[in-house]
């Protein structure tokens, strides 16, 4: 029997796979799809203090191995979540990570308080690294000092451990991991999309209407998996592994790297059941390598 | 319907045929007996192009027959981007996972019901015909196209209207010029009908801005790059219109996800003008 179960912040996974932010809306829509019970838990899409339109579509192009999305953080905003969403998924048998993000330092503490007071959540991920956010997101996550101010607002309002979901769009990734963990962050996880492009030569327009949009997929997954690692080197707090997860050996990999679970986002949309076919996954790898606790693999890579 | 919708399945299905009906358009059979017995005129599947990381994502495709008795649902789509043509060559006996039937479905109508389709938007308007047809019901079909060889057989035409009418860009077959100009004559005769339509962005806001002029109710089905076909990706948005409809109560707010909330529209409940929208699925 293996153990899969993981202590992640403090918070109690019964297996160490999450369905990524924005990749699995506020949960309702996965139900006729997938055992919600065989996953670690839900990151619930990015809600806003206000609610968001998003973008102008078409917000979608797919590319090699991957896509590119520009949905812009179309949200009903905190209170309509609160209101609407959370009845919803506060009764699902797993844990809920609720994601944030908002244009001001301020208005990140806000959102914290209020949710700090809702019954029921997991843990906040704080989106610091969405490239689709003109006023927020990235804006703060490609800087260490406003990275760590945001995630010192939150820490403040709340006591609800505090996961800071980082951007590759960096010269430096581990300077903003230390950044956040200086500020408080009880983990970081990583990496949000990759800002990409593509071009219809027709009529030489860019193929998303907001011309660039992030990239996700298998395509990215070599570059998380090195910014896990690299990440993994400069800071003590633990770590979740996102970018192209597709396969159990893909979660593996992240999990030698040193991610303490991982993050499923893309595969979702091809396959919505991936996140629980790599749970049976890892466990058969388990078997097949005598490994008793997942736990024991994690950041075991050997250089 | 409902995003949670549980006749919602996504299953391996079985190709039973898949032939070249007219250049460069195959009728792919499937055995899928869950979605056959319960897919209505206007719903769509999500269908594998081939398995790996190219392509990445499912084709959303239009269900244009489906038969409870043989368990087998049939999709006509255009061999004209790489996930169609990976899609043309798959031989009969290959498993394909297959979601399905995604989305809600065209409303029965309570007169005349007149179906017009634009190019590759056709195959969801054959469903309805012979929906409607078994029903005892004779719908008027309006179909346009570039250019003779980018027109359906005639059997298929057939088969869901008996008095169906053709109109080409290049006037290489029936009338010659815009589908939407047949509609005109029709409605300048008869106010008694109910439009469905299907096609390219700019055909479906011409024929809605016709069917507002002369007051006559009509269904729009939409589509939009799509990722995941089931509500979570947020990507195959169209922007509403400020009226007050039964769409306008999605939590989603001023932008409808077309998977879950459509394909299926009331025309007065889209804005027309607000938003790029793409024609067709590669």
């Amino acid at each position: 029997m293996v153990e899969l179960s993981t202590q992640i912040a403090g918070i109690h996974f019964r297996n160490p796979v999450l369905l990524a932010s924005g990749t699995c809306g506020y949960g309702q829509e996965l139900e006729p799809f997938i055992d919600l019970t065989a996953i670690g838990g839900i990151v619930t899409k990015t809600i806003t203090p206000q609610p968001r339109p998003g973008n102008v579509p078409p917000r979608i192009v797919e590319t090699a191995s991957g896509m590119l999305n520009s949905i812009g953080l179309q949200n009903p905003g905190l209170k309509g979540f609160v209101e609407d969403m959370w009845p919803y998924l506060c009764g699902l048998d797993t844990q809920i990570i609720v994601n944030i993000a908002a244009p001001t330092i301020v208005e990140h503490g806000e959102m914290a308080a209020v949710l700090n007071d809702v019954t029921g959540v997991a843990a906040l991920e704080v989106n610091i690294s969405s490239p689709n956010m003109r006023d927020g997101g990235m804006l703060f996550g490609c800087r260490p000092k406003a990275s760590a101010e945001v995630i010192s607002a939150v820490k403040a309002a709340t006591g609800l451990p505090v996961i800071a979901k980082l951007t590759p769009n960096v010269t430096d990734i581990a300077e903003i991991a230390r950044a956040v963990e200086g500020a408080g962050a009880d983990a970081v996880s990583l990496i949000n999309t990759l800002v990409g492009m593509a071009i219809d030569v027709d009529v030489r327009r860019p193929k998303l209407a907001n011309i660039t949009g992030g990239l996700s997929g298998p395509a990215i997954k070599p570059v998380a998996l090195a910014m896990v690692w690299k990440v993994s080197q400069a800071v003590s707090v633990p770590l979740v592994g996102i970018g192209g997860i597709t396969t159990a050996v893909d979660a593996i990999e992240f999990m030698l790297a040193g991610a303490s679970g991982v993050q499923v986002g893309t595969a979702t949309f091809s396959l919505p059941n991936t996140a629980a076919d790599i749970t049976d996954g890892i466990r058969k790898y388990c078997d097949t390598h005598r490994i008793t606790d997942i736990n024991s693999i994690v950041g075991t890579l050997v250089t | 319907m409902t995003s949670c919708d549980r006749m919602l399945k996504d299953d391996e299905s079985e190709v039973l045929a898949n032939d070249e009906v007219a250049a460069n358009f195959y009728l792919i059979r499937l055995f899928l007996p869950q979605t056959a017995a319960v897919a209505m005129p206007g719903q769509f599947v999500m269908l594998e192009a081939g398995s790996g990381t190219v392509p990445l994502l499912r084709v959303p495709l239009s269900v244009c027959a489906a038969d409870v008795s043989s368990g087998t649902i049939d999709v006509l789509y255009e061999n004209m981007g790489p996930k169609t043509a990976i899609l043309s060559g798959v031989k009969p006996g290959a498993i394909l996972r297959c979601m399905g039937p995604v989305g809600n479905a065209f409303l029965m109508p309570t007169n005349l019901p007149v179906l017009v389709g634009g190019g590759i938007g056709v195959p969801p308007l054959l469903f309805f015909g012979n929906v409607l047809s078994e029903a005892g019901v004779q719908a008027r079909l309006l179909v346009g196209a570039r250019t003779e060889t980018k027109l359906l057989p005639r059997a298929l035409l057939d088969s869901a209207s008996a008095d169906h009418v053709v109109a080409t860009d290049d006037g290489s077959a029936g009338h010659h010029g815009f589908v939407t100009e047949l509609l005109q004559e029709m409605l300048e005769q008869d106010h008694q009908v109910t439009v469905y339509a299907c096609g390219p962005h700019s055909m479906m806001a011409a024929v809605a801005m016709m069917c507002r002029d002369h007051e006559v109710p009509c269904y729009v089905s939409l589509e939009e790059y799509m990722a995941c076909g089931f509500g979570v990706c947020v990507g195959c948005v169209v922007p509403l219109s400020r009226i007050q409809t039964v769409h306008s109560t999605s939590s989603y707010h001023d932008y409808s996800r077309i998977c879950v909330d459509g394909p299926v529209y009331d025309a007065r409940e889209i804005d027309w003008d607000g938003g790029h929208t793409i024609g067709s699925h590669g």
